[in-house]
């Protein structure tokens, strides 16, 4: 049973967003983590670079697997997760909180609007 | 091959009951890993893990004339394996591409090898081809053995408590079980305990029935011996630098490429010894070869290998090595590129530096380890 935490809103690419304003904290979630298994590389955009909703920005790769990551919603990455070149393998042990991709500075707010909550994503997971 | 229509050893469902990470592998169900790649991986170099291995073919081959239908099929020497011995051998077809690549055995019972998966039937034609006129049979034993491989420092340790303490049973040695009757038969109906592995850690490979391989996988768990599945059995063979038939070895690779000449002994009469000669003597301008990643980068079988602008190879294999923490990979390049030269795999379009390097990636001083 994969952990979806009501506070945060879905992607259909299993993808999690905070949203704080005009900011939101980027991952993936516990069920994309379990899918993939243990992640050994994460490649992300450095701070200032511009990512398009529903292209790929970054990839994330298991042992065995490479995979790319979709951006949530269009913006301009302020920060990215840095612990995570040393570390990759936060993104399995702790999804929602250690193991976050990037932050991005939001350029259309009402994009925020067409992703999933919570329940939604459940239903998502529910219909795989 | 639809999933209801895999085949299953007999520990299919206690993978699935505990709700390993299953695939489809060469029409088995097998387990990919038992919750962690990772985990598992480390286990096996520092402690103890296990591995369902019943995939595996397992085929006799007896009869007074046994010996010439295997010098035959397989690249082995035959005159030079003792009892209790194996060998690690290469099926060719006539131009020296390599079928499969297999271990062989003698036994009280005859001559025993242990195919992989895919290439399962490929070696039994070649067998049966080999035997035509001989007096020898060939008889696959099938899913009715078990294998497993108990890998890792404190494996000889953990075989003693239930049971199969392995002594000072020397690498690529092997004893039939069990030990006290007078007529050892193959498994299912007897067994074999052999030092042999593909983690390049201590380890011994077991070949029982699939009633005692049960048996075995719950007392071994029981004891606290991780299990683990094919995805670890990949990191561990490629830091190992062991080839993967499949990945780095396939009908479109030769022994003199692949650099197994050591393992073709010419004069034997084997299928393909011709082609194998030939190229010897001619040399071959790619050999498989490692790359140890200077830089950030997963490398992949498929990538691709630059020195400056001229691309030099392409790789077989490639992973993030659990143990270095770095990437690794092997592949065929350019004999001109020396081991140490800086090189560049290119990883889905992105340049990661790497340098040429002798596998193995991580090397092991298990005691005794060395044949």
């Amino acid at each position: 049973m994969s952990e979806i935490p009501a506070d945060l809103r879905y992607s259909q690419d299993h993808e999690w967003v905070r949203v704080d304003g005009d900011r939101v904290t980027v991952g993936i979630t516990d069920y994309a983590q379990d899918a993939l298994g243990d992640v050994v590389f994460v490649d992300l955009p450095e701070a200032g670079s511009s990512v398009q909703a529903g292209q790929a920005f970054g990839e994330v790769e298991s042992t065995k697997s490479v995979s790319d990551l979709y951006a949530p919603v269009s913006g301009t990455v302020v920060e990215r997760n840095a612990s995570l070149e040393a570390n990759p393998e936060l993104v399995n042990s702790s999804p929602y909180v250690q193991g976050w991709l990037v932050v991005l500075e939001v350029s259309d707010a009402s994009a925020l609007d067409e992703l999933l909550d919570a329940d939604g994503y459940q239903r998502l997971l529910d219909a795989a | 091959m639809s999933e209801g229509r895999l085949r299953r050893t007999p520990l299919t469902d206690r993978h699935e009951a505990a709700g390993a990470r299953m695939a489809d592998f060469a029409g088995w169900a097998m387990p990919l890993d038992h919750g962690s790649v990772v985990a598992e991986h480390h286990a096996v170099r520092e402690d103890c893990g296990v591995f369902d291995l019943g995939h595996l073919g397992s085929v006799s081959v007896t009869g007074p004339e046994a010996d010439a239908v295997v010098q035959r099929a397989l690249t082995v020497a035959v005159d030079r394996l003792a009892q209790g011995r194996s060998q690690y051998a290469l099926c060719l077809d006539p131009n020296a591409g390599i079928i499969d690549d297999l271990l062989v055995y003698r036994l009280p019972w005859g001559l025993w090898t242990v195919p992989n998966a895919a290439n399962l039937e490929a070696v039994l034609a070649a067998l049966h081809a080999a035997r035509e006129g001989r007096d020898a049979a060939v008889v696959e034993h099938g899913e009715r053995v078990g294998c497993l491989a108990v890998q890792g420092p404190r494996s000889a340790e953990v075989l003693a408590e239930v049971g199969l303490d392995p002594g000072d049973l020397r690498f690529g040695r092997a004893l039939p079980l069990p030990r006290d009757v007078d007529a050892p038969a193959p498994p299912p109906e007897g067994g074999v305990l052999a030092r042999t592995g593909y983690t390049g850690e201590l380890g011994y490979e077991l070949f029982v029935g699939a009633q005692r391989t049960r048996e075995l996988w719950d007392r071994l768990l029981d004891l606290g011996v991780q299990p683990a599945g094919l995805g670890a059995r990949d990191t561990l063979r490629l830091e190992a630098g062991l080839p993967l038939h499949g990945n780095d070895l396939s009908v479109a690779t030769d022994p003199v490429s692949a650099r197994l000449q050591w393992a073709t002994r010419l004069g034997g009469g084997f299928v393909g010894e011709q082609a194998a000669a030939r190229l010897a003597e001619e040399g071959t301008p790619r050999r498989l070869i490692g790359v140890r990643a200077t830089g950030r980068g997963v490398p992949r079988a498929g990538c691709a290998v630059h020195q400056g602008d001229r691309e030099v190879g392409t790789l077989t294999s490639g992973t993030m090595s659990p143990t270095l923490g770095v990437g690794i990979g092997m592949g065929y390049l350019d004999r001109d590129v020396e081991v140490g030269a800086p090189v560049t795999i290119v990883v889905r379009g992105r340049s990661v530096p790497a340098e040429v390097v002798t596998p193995p990636f991580v090397r092991r001083e298990a005691p005794g380890a060395s044949a």
